[in-house]
């Protein structure tokens, strides 16, 4: 059973990181017969079983006690097992490059030398991992990454800074959590978002769908993404700025240093800027009549978008009393112009927000704390940033850009110049404890807090009544894993817990300047379980199943409001819930030979959900409330085909439907069935896929330079935007949609190269009630990896 | 659907077409809007019918879809005007006119902004937009013109000057009285934590504004009632006579709490005159035995439909589910019989039509068990079901007469 050996080796690149005080050092760089790098070859040291494996660039180093001749082993999914005799002298040791040659023992080698990415994708869990890595030359944002990923959609109002909806499986927003190393992303404001992220930041994504793993402590309905964020040991340095259409500059610092005593400090800094220009086709109204101009071609006007972040740790890795220990802060600001409201039809030119993130940090990782096989976990971080909404000209404007003006106070949507500070923090810890090979345990714990300070600056008096509103939230994890021979499986149980405890101010006389204070608390909690399994029949054939009960409580911002923007609060809103089930099957073969890989699997999934929280009107239809109002069902099926020829060309599909249906029978106190009871949900995509082909050339314009060309294809289906029973001819929809996106990259030593071009045939793209996205844009961008 | 239905009830299609009509063959056809229930996705659908006494429409599979939730509905010059409620944002208006095919047309749209109150005067529609708050106490309105569907004139007003104390006058809707417009508003503080509430809940204020300059000529009060009509609600109706009768609800509150002493009642203002009649009050608490107006919808001769609602469970915006006729001339108050239950009902329409000949209202009722058109005579004081409309709540019902296509 070779796929036993792999546990096997990460148990023994475990033990090597826990090696400290290393006199000596074994470098290399592992290469394919195309003078390719190879990742996540496993290289060890036949002897003394030390191994590690190949990073992106093929390169693997060694630390320990080495002293005499050892025998060195690379090995890798498709080729001969390389091994060579190897006499360690000095404390620095390169070996020359190694090539490894095709092989014709894949059987032997399939999973054992499993790259993390496929050893995370053979977990029980339907998950799916980006390999951000492959994303570096790009410019394409973490959101815009996923939306490449089965299942999942991304949705946004516009360009760059835009805010983002994602939704997979049917679950949408909030529904769907965000991680970054593990720490839920929720309240970190606007500086540090998925629409922010750049893609170079994270090492790679894992997205968990329909049922979460305990090790991402938080509460999410119906999957959650993880962005591993990059990590080195040793000095690095990347660099990149790209330019492109509609005035975007983006730039990227990725930086690490690492001493003689494992102090090491991390810096990762991003900016983006971006006009946001792009021409829509509108009816664009004057603003005196009224009257409509049809299909105008007109530039965006007031969508500027800038951020800028920085993130900064410091710390030790690889003592002996941390794995990892970091401190790190992360400073962040962004100003975003709003051009549009949620349709097209609302046009602004100054309304815009601006917010900013502190954010001090911790993390502690340790390994075999105390007794061999406990691993423990420790990261906490406070956010002390600030939002601001900014509304406070009195005009109309049109898509012209003209606009007319009254000399009273007053502003575009609603008159408003509010800061808040919602003082968030989260603390998550957790322990794994590996009992002996095949038995082990887990528990994680997650907290939140939460506390908002607001101040409205058009009227200091009204800030009386700013009422003090707290959360907070825990969840609690436990889990059991089995790893057999031929399979393995997790059982966990999740406790939520969500105290609410806020002080209400009102006005008990109605005198002005009156203000008294009811204290309110509410508590809920509840249980969750859930179970995964996988088993292999043969090594190239995997099946997996997995079952959830999960939660998602209510965030402070739908209990509280939003400091009276857009949302007012609602103290009684009920957690969702959801049973989510999925089966999965992944098989692995070649034709002919080993040169042509090819890779299909597919999962079938069944989201059973309740008391989903929607927006709503309050009684005088000024402000949305959420409510706990729609039950819906959601069938689908997911399949994604691989296939890679020697390396070089690699071409992947994968394509997503669901059958998302409302399952609440009875609206409103009515006996009689909803007419659109069983109907499927609108304003969704439901059947959409991606296509992608690259193809890497050797030797151009030079020795070991590398073109790489790569070709992405956009589909989503057509969608009604209400109700497909309703309504006679003329429903309202939103049209199919393809996007081609190409990109060429062309690496030249330490350079990178790269044109962009999204949307090559400048298609009409768009989103959330047909809010039109950018056409073709060009971009190009450089890159410098030390 | 036939469009020649073969009935004696008085809601029949009759070959004389509608109001104002001269075309011997138009026809003319009730235009129904449904609303379906539902958490989201939700469209309002335009439907039409040629009765409204018996049969059923459904807005599966069919009507007007209209683009976007929370709409509200105005008929003038046999024009059907659909504006969108886009919560402070401006939102386009759709225009309908009935063609000779008996299908609806859309002849054009324009942009307005979202109001609180739009109300036909003459054959133009005025809209206000109006401010509930302190920092900005400004009300925007906007002339539109049917024949061309534009908007030919704009102002703006404050609404802080209206009256003494600095209380925002919050206008709760419009009515055409002898050419000019009488504005009723309800007093609110539009500030600190208390932005409808007010401190003169026993008063009745109506701002009175020549057209189409919309300039104050003269405030209207009276110490007798609370603010005439509601939020979103009109409280003012004409007569034939040109007597302008006010409804008020008695619903102002303070602090949160419910703070008018004074009685849910009608008042009047009489033709030509800018002061409230003190020799008329019809104290409508009195009459219905502790229940108060929410709304009303005017028949002919001095009747009208009311809605009414228990004291006990008095709300700000609750629509009365509890159907009468009051006669404002010889003061007599008759509950409706032949309506479900008021506990059986969970929506109401308020947005209803009056048959030309002012003898029926026609209100949309809905209940668990679906929406229906219930048709009220109101000599007679009893209402019959009439057509059921599945799909949701019934948000108006009017009526159009074709017109022959350009």
């Amino acid at each position: 059973m070779q796929y036993k050996s792999y546990y096997v080796t990460t148990l023994l690149f475990f033990a090597l990181s826990l090696m400290y005080g290393q006199s000596s050092v074994i470098t290399g760089k592992v290469l394919d017969e195309n003078q390719l790098p190879v990742l996540g070859a496993s290289v060890s040291l036949k002897e003394i079983s030390k191994g590690t494996m190949t990073d992106e660039n093929g390169n693997f180093s060694l630390k320990g006690n080495f002293e005499g001749t050892y025998t060195l082993e690379i090995s890798f999914v498709g080729f001969q097992t390389y091994s060579e005799k190897i006499s360690i002298k000095s404390s620095r040791t390169e070996v020359k490059d190694v090539e490894l040659k095709i092989g014709y023992d894949l059987e032997e080698v399939t999973i054992s030398a499993k790259s993390k990415i496929q050893e995370i994708e053979a977990l029980a869990y339907n998950v799916d991992v980006v390999d951000a890595t492959k994303l570096h030359n790009t410019t394409l944002d973490v959101g815009h990454a996923l939306d490449r990923v089965s299942g999942i959609r991304i949705r946004e109002n516009g360009g760059v800074g835009s805010r983002m909806q994602l939704s997979m499986n049917g679950f949408r927003g909030n529904q769907v959590k965000v991680f970054i190393d593990g720490i839920p992303m929720e309240n970190f404001g606007s500086s540090f978002q998925l629409n922010n992220l750049p893609i170079n930041l994270a090492e790679r994504v894992e997205v968990f769908k329909g049922v979460v793993p305990v090790s991402l402590g938080s509460d999410a309905l119906g999957g959650a993404i993880n962005i591993v964020t990059n990590t080195y040991d040793e000095n690095y340095l990347d660099l990149s700025y790209s330019y492109g259409s509609f005035n975007t500059h983006r730039t990227n610092v990725n930086a690490v240093f690492v001493d003689k005593n494992d102090f090491t400090i991390q810096i990762n800094a991003f900016q983006n800027f971006s006009d946001n220009n792009y021409k829509v086709t509108v009816d664009a109204a004057d603003l005196k009549t009224g009257e409509y101009f049809r299909d105008q071609k007109l530039e965006r006007f007031h969508d500027q978008y800038h951020n800028e972040t920085f993130i900064g740790k410091f710390g030790w890795v690889k003592k002996s009393f941390a794995d990892q220990l970091l401190f790190g802060v992360t400073l962040g600001q962004n100003y975003k112009e709003i051009q549009t409201g949620a349709r097209l039809v609302a046009v602004y030119g100054a309304r815009h927000t601006k917010g900013n993130i502190i954010m001090p940090s911790l993390r502690y990782v340790k390994k075999d704390l105390f007794t061999k096989g406990l691993d423990v976990k420790l990261s906490a971080n406070y956010n002390l940033g600030k939002e601001r909404v900014i509304d406070t000209l009195n005009r109309r404007y049109n898509w012209f850009g003209d606009f007319k003006e009254e000399d009273t106070p007053g502003g575009e949507l609603s008159y408003t110049d509010l800061e808040f500070q919602n003082n968030n923090g989260i603390v998550v810890a957790s322990a794994d404890y590996k009992i002996n090979e095949k038995h082990a345990i887990s528990v994680s714990n997650s907290f939140n807090t939460f506390d908002r300070k607001q101040w409205n600056y058009l009227n200091d008096e009204a800030q009386v009544y700013d009422d003090p509103q707290k959360s907070q939230k825990n969840v609690l994890g436990l889990a059991y894993s089995y790893v057999g021979g031929d399979w393995n499986a997790t059982g966990f149980l999740k406790n939520y817990n969500q105290l609410n405890k806020f002080e209400e101010s009102y006005n008990p006389t109605g005198d002005y300047g009156d203000v008294a204070y009811r204290y309110q608390e509410d508590n809920f909690n509840d249980f969750g379980y859930g179970a995964a399994a996988t088993y292999f029949f043969t090594e190239n054939l995997q099946v997996k199943a997995s079952y959830e009960k999960s939660f998602r409580l209510a965030l402070p911002e739908e209990i509280y409001g939003d400091g009276g923007v857009l949302l007012l609060g609602n103290t009684d809103l009920k957690p969702e819930t959801s049973n989510n089930f999925n089966v999965g099957a992944g098989y692995w073969f070649n034709l002919g030979s080993v040169k042509h890989l090819v890779n299909i699997d597919g999962t079938v999934f069944y989201r059973d959900s309740k008391d989903f929280i929607r927006p709503t009107l309050n009684n005088n239809q000024v402000y949305q409330v959420m409510d706990n109002l729609a039950d819906a069902t959601n069938l689908g099926v997911e399949a994604q085909v691989r296939y890679n020829y020697n390396n070089r060309l690699l071409v992947g599909a994968n394509v997503t439907y669901q059958d998302l249906r409302n399952n609440t029978q009875f609206e409103d106190g009515q006996t009689i069935e909803s007419i659109v009871y069983k109907d499927r949900i609108p304003n969704m995509p439901y059947l959409y896929g991606n296509g992608n082909i690259s193809y890497n050339i050797n030797n151009v314009l030079g020795k070991e330079n590398v073109l790489s060309l790569d070709y992405n294809l956009t589909y989503v289906h057509a969608f009604y935007r209400y109700w497909p029973s309703l309504g006679g001819e003329g429903k309202f929809g939103i049209p199919e949609q393809i996007s081609h996106d190409m990109n060429a990259s062309l690496k030249v030593d330490k350079f990178q190269f790269t044109l962009e071009c999204r949307n090559i045939f400048d298609q009409k793209m768009y989103d959330n009630f047909s809010l039109q996205k950018p056409g073709r844009s060009f971009t190009g961008k450089i890159r410098y990896v030390l | 659907m036939s469009l020649v239905m073969v009935s004696c009830s008085d809601d029949d299609i009759s070959s004389e077409g509608g109001e104002g009509s001269e075309n011997p063959d138009a026809i003319s056809k009730y235009v129904i809007t449904a609303s379906p229930l539902a958490s989201e996705g939700v469209a309002d659908y335009i439907l039409t019918s040629s009765s409204l006494t018996e049969g059923e429409i459904s807005v599966v599979g069919n009507g007007v879809e209209q683009d976007g939730t929370y709409r509200y509905y105005i008929t003038n010059n046999n024009k059907f005007f659909s504006l969108l409620y886009g919560q402070g944002n401006p939102g386009a208006v759709t225009t309908y006119q009935l063609g000779t095919d008996g299908n609806l047309d859309m002849i054009s749209d324009f942009q307005a902004e979202t109001v609180q109150s739009f109300t036909n005067v003459g054959d133009e529609v005025l809209m206000t937009k109006i401010s509930r708050n302190t920092d900005s106490p400004y009300a925007d309105w906007y002339r539109l013109d049917t024949e061309t569907s534009q908007i030919v004139g704009e102002g703006q007003i404050n609404t802080q000057e209206i009256v003494a104390d600095e209380e925002l006058a919050f206008f709760s809707w419009m009515t055409e009285v002898g050419g000019k417009v009488y504005a009723p508003f309800m007093p609110i503080k539009g500030c600190c934590d208390d932005s409808f509430g007010t401190s003169n809940p026993d008063k009745a204020y109506v701002a009175v504004y020549s057209y189409p300059e919309m300039e104050l000529e003269t405030l209207i009060e009276d110490e007798r009632t609370s603010f005439i009509g509601r939020y979103f609600t009109s409280g003012l109706e004409v007569d034939e006579n040109g007597d302008a009768y006010a409804f008020s609800s008695s619903i102002a509150s303070t602090a949160g709490e419910f703070s008018s002493t004074k009685p849910s009642a009608i008042t009047r203002i009489n033709a030509g005159t800018t002061e409230f009649d003190q020799s008329y009050f019809f104290n409508l608490e009195q009459a219905s035995g502790g229940y108060y107006v929410t709304a009303q919808k005017y028949a002919s001769n001095g009747k009208f439909v009311v809605f009414m609602e228990p004291n006990a469970t008095k709300g700000s915006y609750t629509l009365g589910k509890k159907i009468a006729i009051v006669d404002v001339y010889t003061q007599e108050f008759n509950w409706v019989t032949g309506t479900p239950s008021a506990e059986a009902i969970t929506n109401i329409t308020s947005n209803n039509y009056t048959s030309e000949d002012g003898s029926t209202v026609h209100i949309g009722i809905t209940t668990d068990q679906g929406s229906y058109v219930y048709n009220v005579n109101v000599s007679a004081a009893q209402a019959t079901q009439g057509i059921l409309v599945e799909g949701g709540n019934i948000t108006a019902i009017s009526k159009l007469s074709s017109v022959e296509q350009n």
